[in-house]
């Protein structure tokens, strides 16, 4: 009758608990609880428990609860002592009051207790792990284990306010990489999480944990994510890893942060970085570190569409669907004449509204507004305030266009600056 | 040739950081107290325990900050991961009590040297809780840290004081380094001395404060080396200014028989007729500096170290809605503090002191032992656990500290 329904159990309550044979002898007491990875993830695959003998594992179709909350081995019960290659995390060592991330939560939270569900199965019952804990209800059961019974406690707890994450949003944080493929550790869900969100993670963590995170991320959700991160960051971030690597994520990276960013490592460096990248990106990056960092020059980004002053819309759509830079931040066209002189800006909502063969020159703006290379920053913020601009062009001493200032960049850096 | 003198200073002053500051705070109101009693009991007999306490408290911040820097995590967090919550949440507990003690202790020093200006303490106490308060809720921390660092500066003044009483040099250095001889070491008083000496050099509070502050800064282990600097420049600046203070009130208030003191202030009082008012005026900045500089530090390095330990939102950077704990936290200690030392019975004020200190001799050989168990796990420390000799004069430490807080539980606190 006890196995026809699911029924809870916290890690901390369960822990310690005396496992019984049929005859009632007490064969050791529960050390640790052992979770599958990979296809099982979730699944509690067996019980530690701590024999006369030394750790044992037993299976957890070899166990059933009594109604008195104690653990019992089945009849046909095998105890094997641990191998050390079953690839299984454990909750008390890898999780209770280690860091996790809770994807959904996007935080970095610490884990106060695991709370397992047995259900039925086959005519057995399973264990699973349900959630974990974080609020204070964990935490109340962890402090006053064995102050007061294990029913008193249970109800004195459920006063307190629970947080709990459930076991699938859980990330697991491992920084020993052989570990980390052993338990097939991944980090996969990260990348679905906003740039932002996953920089204000890796803020949350220690070195070695933000590293063990970041060496997970494949290279295009890297680089999103080390532009939103603190510059200090970004540097210790990059430590660990070979120029190769670096090179790869900063290939992926906006051209203008990519800068920033190689300024702020010394000079070797950056100069290794550089030469593991494509030319093209390694040029495009290279030319905008001749500038100084708080001119308009070292703000902007060289990654932007431009169409010949002659072009139609169609022309335009066409060059912006072959655009290999980030689409999302972009609010205009430009157009230039010979040898990239500017010579039109045209909103893209304008280009939207208009008929294909439309040409572009009849949409531009009758006033360009645009800003020299060498011009200082705070010239730069001015024009934005002053015209309610969402970019603006830079243009060089022959007024030919070479990059864009975007209005999140001149957000960044008055933020940066107070 | 100014320039360079200039850059000389400056490449200095960059080093200095989270050490120095921990350093300095540990001269505060409840050090300077014990310092001039020192001095004022004993004369320059106390002073040769200045060296192997210089070596000590190096020893442990050097632990401290190394940790930090290798692991990226505050001591707190690492005992919660290695020892569990349990353990953690004790130990918080007491910390917090210990804590509310010594904050207790830095506004009765400001009432103290205000008084010594005929300020009331009525005025003296709100005015600088709210000036603690606002300054760290409300402003930034940044900033604070530079307030906080120049204001080390200040703790010259006792070096200077030092200089004024005249005090016997050569007697002063060679009690340095000798230990003195006959019956002084059947007093009673002068054992529990040297106790209350060490107690107030190395406390718990400062381990954790250091720890995350080297985190905060973002010290990695490569670069290290300068934090090392940092810690020992610290430990030795400040038990300097602690040996400038047992000499002035040895050479002025023992030298004239004048016996032991209450508060820190009374030092000062002391000082006036035979030292002369500089001297008086200096010592009383100086525990008004050291008073105010400790009030605002502890109740917040209290806050971060709770918060961190148990799980919960810490930070300066979002505010009571974020960080609801930490906030409220600081803001009771802060307050607290302030409000014992205005309405609570001069008597039952002691009485809680001395509470307080007692769970401080409980709390220190736990924080000392836990650091040592976890500096030498090559897990979390790799190549940079403790060295041999580094753990020999650990150990030493943590067994005098735990021996002499037993001594003075067992007989009764200072």
């Amino acid at each position: 009758m006890h196995e026809k329904h699911t029924s809870r159990a916290s890690l901390t309550l369960l822990l310690g608990t005396p496992i019984t044979d049929r005859q009632g002898r007490v064969q050791g007491r529960l050390k640790d609880v052992a979770v599958a990875t990979g296809l099982a993830a979730g699944n509690v695959a067996g019980l530690l428990l701590k024999t006369r003998e030394g750790i044992r594992l037993v299976a957890v179709k070899d166990v059933m609860q009594t109604p008195a909350g104690t653990i019992e081995l089945r009849e046909d019960a095998v105890l094997q002592p641990l191998r050390g290659d079953e690839n299984l995390i454990l909750l008390q060592q890898d999780v209770l009051d280690r860091q996790i991330i809770d994807v959904h939560g996007r935080k970095v939270v610490r884990v106060n207790d695991v709370d397992l569900q047995w259900f039925p199965q086959n005519g057995r019952e399973e264990l699973r792990v349900a959630e974990v804990a974080v609020g204070l209800r964990g935490a109340i059961r962890r402090i006053l284990k064995g102050v007061m019974p294990r029913h008193t406690l249970e109800t004195f707890a459920m006063n307190f306010r629970s947080s709990i994450i459930p076991w699938e949003f859980v990330d697991l944080i491992e920084v020993d990489p052989a570990r980390r493929v052993k338990l097939k550790i991944e980090h996969e869900r990260l990348a679905h999480m906003h740039p932002s969100d996953l920089a204000d993670i890796l803020e949350d963590l220690s070195p070695p944990e933000r590293e063990a995170i970041f060496v997970s991320l494949d290279e295009e959700v890297a680089a999103d994510a080390l532009e939103e991160v603190d510059p200090r960051l970004q540097k210790s971030l990059l430590e660990s890893l070979d120029s190769g690597r670096v090179a790869d994520i900063v290939e992926e990276m906006d051209p203008g942060a990519a800068a920033d960013l190689l300024g702020e490592l010394s000079d070797e460096r950056s100069e290794a970085i550089l030469e593991q990248m494509e030319p093209e990106e390694r040029q495009e990056v290279e030319e905008l570190l001749e500038f100084r960092e708080d001119s308009a020059a070292g703000r902007m980004t060289t990654s932007y569409v431009q169409v010949p002053t002659a072009a139609t819309v169609a022309d335009a759509v066409r060059a912006l669907r072959e655009f290999d830079g980030d689409p999302e931040g972009m609010t205009e066209i430009y157009l230039t004449g010979k040898e990239d002189v500017l010579d039109g800006v045209v909103p893209l909502a304008r280009l939207i509204l208009a008929l294909p063969e439309t040409r572009v020159a009849v949409l531009s703006e009758p006033r360009i507004i645009s800003c020299h290379a060498e011009a200082h920053q705070d010239e730069v913020a001015e024009l934005f305030d002053k015209y309610n601009l969402h970019a603006l062009p830079v243009v060089n001493a022959a007024n030919r266009l070479v990059g864009v200032v975007q209005a999140d960049h001149v957000i960044a850096f008055l933020r940066a600056k107070q | 040739m100014l320039k360079r003198w200039r850059i000389r200073i400056l490449l200095f002053l960059a080093v200095l950081g989270p050490g120095f500051i921990t350093a300095n705070i540990d001269n505060d109101s409840g050090g300077i107290l014990t310092y001039s009693n020192a001095g004022a009991q004993f004369g320059y007999t106390l002073l040769w325990t200045m060296i192997p306490i210089t070596i000590a408290l190096l020893v442990v911040q050097e632990m401290c900050a190394r940790m930090g820097a290798v692991t990226g995590k505050g001591l707190s967090d690492l005992i919660r991961e290695e020892f569990g919550l349990r353990m953690t949440f004790l130990l918080m507990l007491l910390l917090v009590i210990v804590n509310f003690g010594n904050v207790m202790a830095e506004f009765v020093g400001i009432a103290g040297s205000m008084q010594l200006f005929h300020v009331s303490k009525y005025v003296s106490v709100p005015v600088s809780a709210f000036a603690i308060w606002f300054l760290v809720v409300k402003g930034d921390y940044k900033r604070v840290e530079k307030v906080f660092l120049a204001a080390s500066v200040f703790y010259i003044a006792y070096i200077v004081t030092g200089v004024l009483s005249q005090p016997s040099w050569h007697d002063a250095i060679v009690a340095t380094v000798e230990l003195p001889r006959g019956s002084i070491w059947h007093s009673k008083s002068y054992i529990y001395m040297i106790v209350a000496v060490i107690g107030t050099t190395i406390s718990p509070w400062m381990q954790f404060y250091l720890q995350s502050s080297i985190v905060e800064k973002g010290v990695t282990a490569k670069s290290y080396p300068a934090s090392r600097l940092d810690v020992i420049i610290g430990s030795f600046f400040t038990n300097i200014v602690a040996w400038f203070i047992v000499v002035a009130c040895a050479a002025t208030l023992f030298a004239h028989g004048m016996g032991p003191i209450r508060e820190a202030a009374d030092a000062a009082e002391a000082m006036k007729p035979l030292a002369g008012r500089y001297a008086f005026l200096l010592f009383s900045v100086g525990l008004f500096n050291a008073s105010l500089f400790a009030a605002s530090i502890l109740p917040l390095s209290t806050a971060y170290t709770v918060c961190e330990g148990l799980g919960l939102q810490s930070g300066l950077d979002g505010g009571f809605k974020d960080a609801p704990v930490f906030y409220w936290l600081y803001t009771l200690l802060v307050a607290g503090g302030a409000f014992a030392v205005l309405f609570v019975p001069n008597g039952k004020l002691i009485s809680m002191v001395i509470l307080s200190q007692v769970l401080n001799g409980v709390l220190l050989p736990l924080v000392i032992i836990f650091m040592l168990l976890l500096i030498n796990r090559k897990d979390l420390m790799g190549e940079q656990v403790n060295s041999t000799w580094f753990n020999v004069v650990a150990w030493l430490t943590a067994v005098v500290v735990i021996v002499l807080s037993l001594v003075m539980m067992v007989t009764g606190g200072v």
